[in-house]
């Protein structure tokens, strides 16, 4: 690898994440820590109504100090231990010193294929993980509580 | 029109993911008019850094666009984005008469581009709702699109701030979206 995976990984960082209602386009929760200390679960507060939406999106924002040849991501969606949706993304090239966002918008399932709020509430995590061909440069996991 | 009916309206496309490269120098737009597809609020756009990208996905289908900051030190890792770009989109602030220099031999360049062989490119003459905007026709003269060969194109007045035009300009990309693919 060109650069040492100790400088990629101190030089990346995750900024924000937040989720949408992919029709209207609006913000229904945006992280307020710090995302990027890593082992840390993090909680999302999200109205109950985002399971009525017939579609949603998560965007995660992240800066990498060095640059990258073989990036991509792996997003998993998980309920108690077993996984309901997940993407695999390549970026590829990460420019040095760049800020990047990513977002996935999905169709959801239809409403009578939805699980209540009270069955999800707590019990999904949004994971995700990045790498650099196959060096895990950083995890994510969020908490949803459907409020 | 949203990126999910547009994805609805590729699904007749043979391939299963499309990949769409949207380029322009720093300020034409770009970011604001991704945002204005997706409905998203677009008052608080800063110059982008990187890339964004949008991935949408229906029925396993996939649609992804990617946006990368135009502003100059940028400007030579663009050609690590063009592998596989099924359409390509070019912004162009129609009201900075001062750089149409500028963004003329930048496109002018991307279209040299070996690997953006054949690529149907759209040109957005963004920015109409400025009083001092040049219309898309006479744009289309002083970058001579006439003269492109090789490729489908297209310019389209628009305005991303309103979202006027970006519809017109997004039917055009669905009908040119290459057949047969690799």
């Amino acid at each position: 690898m060109p650069t040492g995976a100790d400088d990629i990984l101190k030089g990346f960082k995750l900024n924000w994440m937040n989720l949408r209602d992919a029709d209207s386009g609006k913000i229904l929760w945006q992280s307020s820590d710090d995302l990027s200390i890593p082992e840390q679960e993090h909680e999302a507060r999200v109205p109950k109504k985002i399971l009525k939406c017939r579609a949603v999106s998560r965007e995660i924002n992240f800066s990498s100090k060095e640059q990258m040849e073989k990036f991509r991501l792996q997003q998993r969606v998980v309920f108690k231990g077993k996984c309901l949706e997940q993407w695999f993304f390549e970026f590829g090239f990460v420019i040095p010193d760049s800020t990047n966002t990513w977002q996935s918008i999905i169709e959801a399932a239809p409403e009578n294929m939805m699980m209540p709020a009270n069955v999800l509430n707590g019990n999904v995590i949004i994971e995700t993980e990045f790498y650099d061909g196959d060096l895990l440069v950083s995890t994510s996991r969020v908490r949803v509580f459907y409020v | 029109m949203g990126l999910l009916a547009l994805l609805r309206k590729l699904k007749s496309s043979p391939d299963r993911e499309l990949r769409i490269l949207l380029l322009g120098l720093d300020n034409a737009g770009k970011t604001t008019l991704l945002k204005q597809m997706a409905s998203e609020d677009i008052s608080h756009i800063t110059p982008t850094q990187g890339f964004n990208i949008k991935s949408v996905q229906s029925s396993g289908f996939k649609l992804n666009v990617w946006d990368i900051g135009g502003q100059r030190k940028i400007r030579p890792y663009w050609r690590n984005y063009f592998e596989n770009t099924d359409v390509l989109i070019y912004v162009i602030d129609s009201a900075d008469r001062k750089r149409f220099e500028e963004t003329g031999i930048e496109l002018g360049d991307l279209l040299d581009e070996e690997k953006l062989m054949g690529v149907p490119v759209l040109v957005y003459a963004n920015k109409q709702d400025l009083f001092n905007a040049a219309p898309a026709s006479e744009i289309a003269e002083g970058l001579n699109l006439h003269g492109i060969r090789g490729r489908q194109w297209q310019i389209q007045a628009c305005s991303a701030a309103s979202g006027e035009g970006v519809k017109d300009g997004m039917e055009w990309v669905v009908k040119n979206i290459p057949k047969g693919k690799k």
